[in-house]
């Protein structure tokens, strides 16, 4: 720009082109939320309507007599397979399968991190970027190795149930899957918490040595009461992988009692009697995703924070 | 048979040896400070006397008792950090109790200690907050006092100064010394910082590169150094080390020192000094104390061996309690302390007066002290 523009017109053009910036990003910004929440907003809307309205009128309209028949009829009655007594029984399946995976799997990451930063020995690098392989296999590839295993497991539950009266819960379909996820959630929370506690004061630990305190003593009263923001990043990501997976879900436990979730809710739309009741699939869709939604509600704004907190070094 | 004793000590990381034969005892009651710049190893010599370090080889000893393989917890110290180290997530009661809780120590003995603790400290008031509500001092103070309630046989402190600002360290500086006149307790301490190691220690060790370089009493350290370094490193200004040789005949010896463009300065040294003479005619580091260099007027009357040059001045700074003038001698710039109210001004040619018999002479090749 010439000295000869005067200054207050330099300073007009500046905020119109910062205003026209701002249109573009914000614009663009709502159009892709719009593309991202049209889907949610025609799955609630329809689980709301009857099967008249559905087949009658506009995907997008809201409902004209809203009813919460369909989410019964899914918690309830809706046939799953050839057993039609809804979805509860799997929701509790996924429920007692993911509460100890998540509990576990985190609780384990947290000690390895401990470990792995400040209690280091020879190859600790050399460890943790073995363990670091769990996040970049792809699944697919572990699931005939892992069944294998599994049915070793199984028949080893078999041999125990005979000589001692009691499995161990080995070979029972739950505690395999819970297995399963806690092997291949160690490389992520490891991870998380290895970063996490990279940046974590040593001179802590070594204060907590001098006051005499053990190995587990030092990791259970100053390294977990310190871990709140990297503790709730892991659970809600491991709650919610564990949640919604599927493939192995449906390797391990497709079949049965056992079946989580996930795998009831694709045999729920698959179910094919006649009418599709879109209304019914699309209340238990949402029924299986609102504990992931819950637990983002609940544990938020801990996630932001705590993704940065373990951002800054390591 | 000394309080602390180490003894030969090693310590290698690989093919690297950070301490390299530390040999330094220290008698109960007494005030160790480990002095150095960074990387000279002396906070990990202080953190394997803590047992957070292992060592190579050498031993340690506590009241007549080798410590050098018990865990950190066994050796009946307290340590105060750098960071202060205090657990975030408990209050400062928790904090001072937590040893003793380690320990067992039933809930009302712990009460009681941490009551007395608070007393000393004054801290009563903060015991129920967290360390984030503190202020530096504060936080300071827990530390000690986390490490006083144990009532061990010997204190580490590793740079618990260096995190707060100028005033409060002064302060805080005064509290620690008061603190060991008081509790008569043994103490080793770490710092980089020159002034707090004389106005603490009854005894200074200065290190550099994993070695003791001198191991002796404030004064002997400051006074007496027994190489360039030490003499550099301990005082503030520092000491003027001035290349010089030494000229004269017989047993009139003199310090001659060249300058830029002048006749060169020649200080006659009474009674010739039987290590000198060897270097006669031979180059040498002339070491002068800025308190030593000062105007005549200022100069001490009952030192026995004064001498006056007229020296070009060249930049004076006046510090409020004293007025520091530089000139250049010998190629350096060389700091005179004079007077608050001394009339010198910059660019003048003004006699200042030598105090030989503070002054101290190095042998330029092997660094050591000659005289």
């Amino acid at each position: 720009m010439s000295a000869v523009t005067s200054p207050a017109r330099e300073v007009s053009t500046g905020i119109r082109a910062r205003t026209v910036n701002r249109i573009v990003i914000y614009g663009l910004l709502a159009l892709f939320a719009l593309f991202y929440l049209m889907p949610l907003f025609v799955m609630l809307v329809t689980s709301f309507k009857t099967m008249d309205e559905i087949q009658n009128g506009n995907m997008l309209a809201l409902p004209q007599s809203p009813t919460l028949e369909p989410w019964f009829k899914a918690w309830g009655e809706t046939c799953v397979g050839l057993t039609c007594a809804g979805i509860k029984g799997y929701f509790w399946n996924s429920i007692k399968m993911v509460v100890p995976a998540v509990l576990i799997s985190t609780l384990l990451g947290a000690l390895n991190g401990y470990v792995l930063t400040k209690w280091r020995f020879r190859g600790h690098t050399l460890v943790f970027g073995l363990m670091l392989f769990a996040c970049f296999i792809p699944f697919q590839s572990v699931l005939l190795p892992m069944a294998t295993i599994l049915g070793s497991l199984g028949r080893f539950g078999v041999t125990l149930q005979n000589s001692t009266g009691f499995s161990f819960g080995l070979g029972n379909p739950t505690v395999n899957l819970v297995f399963v996820h806690v092997v291949y959630g160690l490389g992520f929370t490891t991870l998380f918490f290895r970063n996490y506690y990279e940046a974590f004061p040593t001179e802590l630990i070594k204060a907590a040595q001098v006051d005499g305190a053990s190995f587990f003593q030092i990791f259970r009263r100053i390294m977990l009461p310190n871990s709140m923001p990297i503790f709730v990043v892991t659970v809600i990501y491991q709650f919610t992988n564990i949640w919604n997976d599927f493939l192995f879900a449906s390797a391990y436990a497709g079949t049965g009692d056992a079946m989580p979730m996930t795998v009831a809710l694709n045999n729920v739309v698959n179910t094919s009697t006649g009418v599709v009741e879109y209304n019914v699939n699309m209340a238990a869709a949402m029924i299986a995703a609102l504990p992931t939604l819950l637990v983002y509600v609940v544990a938020g704004r801990y996630f932001v924070r705590g993704l940065m907190a373990g951002a800054v070094k390591g | 048979m000394a309080f602390l004793e180490i003894d030969g000590l090693r310590k290698r990381f690989g093919t690297v040896e950070i301490l390299k034969g530390i040999n330094v005892e220290l008698e109960k009651g007494g005030f160790l400070v480990l002095v150095g710049p960074s990387g000279c190893g002396k906070s990990t010599l202080l953190n394997t006397i803590a047992g957070l370090e292992t060592i190579t080889s050498g031993e340690i000893r506590v009241d007549g008792r080798a410590i050098n393989d018990l865990h950190p917890s066994k050796r009946d110290i307290a340590m105060v950090f750098q960071s202060y180290a205090l657990y975030p997530n408990m209050t400062v009661a928790g904090n001072i109790s937590f040893g003793m809780e380690m320990r067992g120590v039933p809930a009302d003995e712990r009460q009681k200690a941490i009551d007395k603790v608070a007393k000393v400290l004054q801290i009563g008031h903060l015991l129920q907050r967290k360390p984030s509500q503190l202020s530096g001092g504060q936080r300071q103070r827990v530390a000690m006092g986390r490490a006083l309630v144990r009532d061990p046989k010997l204190f580490l402190f590793d740079e618990p100064l260096s995190n707060l600002d100028a005033k409060l360290r002064v302060d805080m500086r005064i509290e620690i010394k008061r603190l060991h006149a008081t509790t008569g307790t043994t103490i080793v301490y770490v710092t980089h910082d020159q002034i707090e190691a004389m106005t603490l220690a009854t005894k200074i060790a200065v290190m550099r590169d994993g070695e003791v370089q001198q191991f002796g009493t404030p004064a002997e350290i400051y006074n007496n150094p027994t190489n360039i370094f030490v003499a550099d490193f301990m005082g503030s200004p520092a000491m003027n080390l001035v290349p010089a040789t030494i000229g004269g005949n017989g047993n009139a010896l003199s310090v001659v020192l060249q300058r830029d463009g002048r006749e060169p300065i020649s200080l006659p040294m009474a009674g010739a000094p039987a290590g000198l003479s060897a270097f006669k005619d031979k180059p040498i580091i002339f070491g002068v104390r800025p308190e030593a260099l000062t105007d005549p007027e200022g100069a001490e009357r009952n030192a026995s061996n004064i001498a006056t040059a007229d020296c070009h001045i060249e930049v004076i700074e006046p510090a409020g309690s004293d007025t520091f003038a530089v000139t250049n001698l010998g190629g350096k710039a060389v700091v005179a302390r004079l007077r608050a109210d001394a009339k010198i001004q910059p660019g003048t040619v003004t006699p200042l007066a030598f105090n030989l018999t503070k002054a101290v002479f190095f042998d330029p090749a092997t660094e050591k002290r000659i005289l």
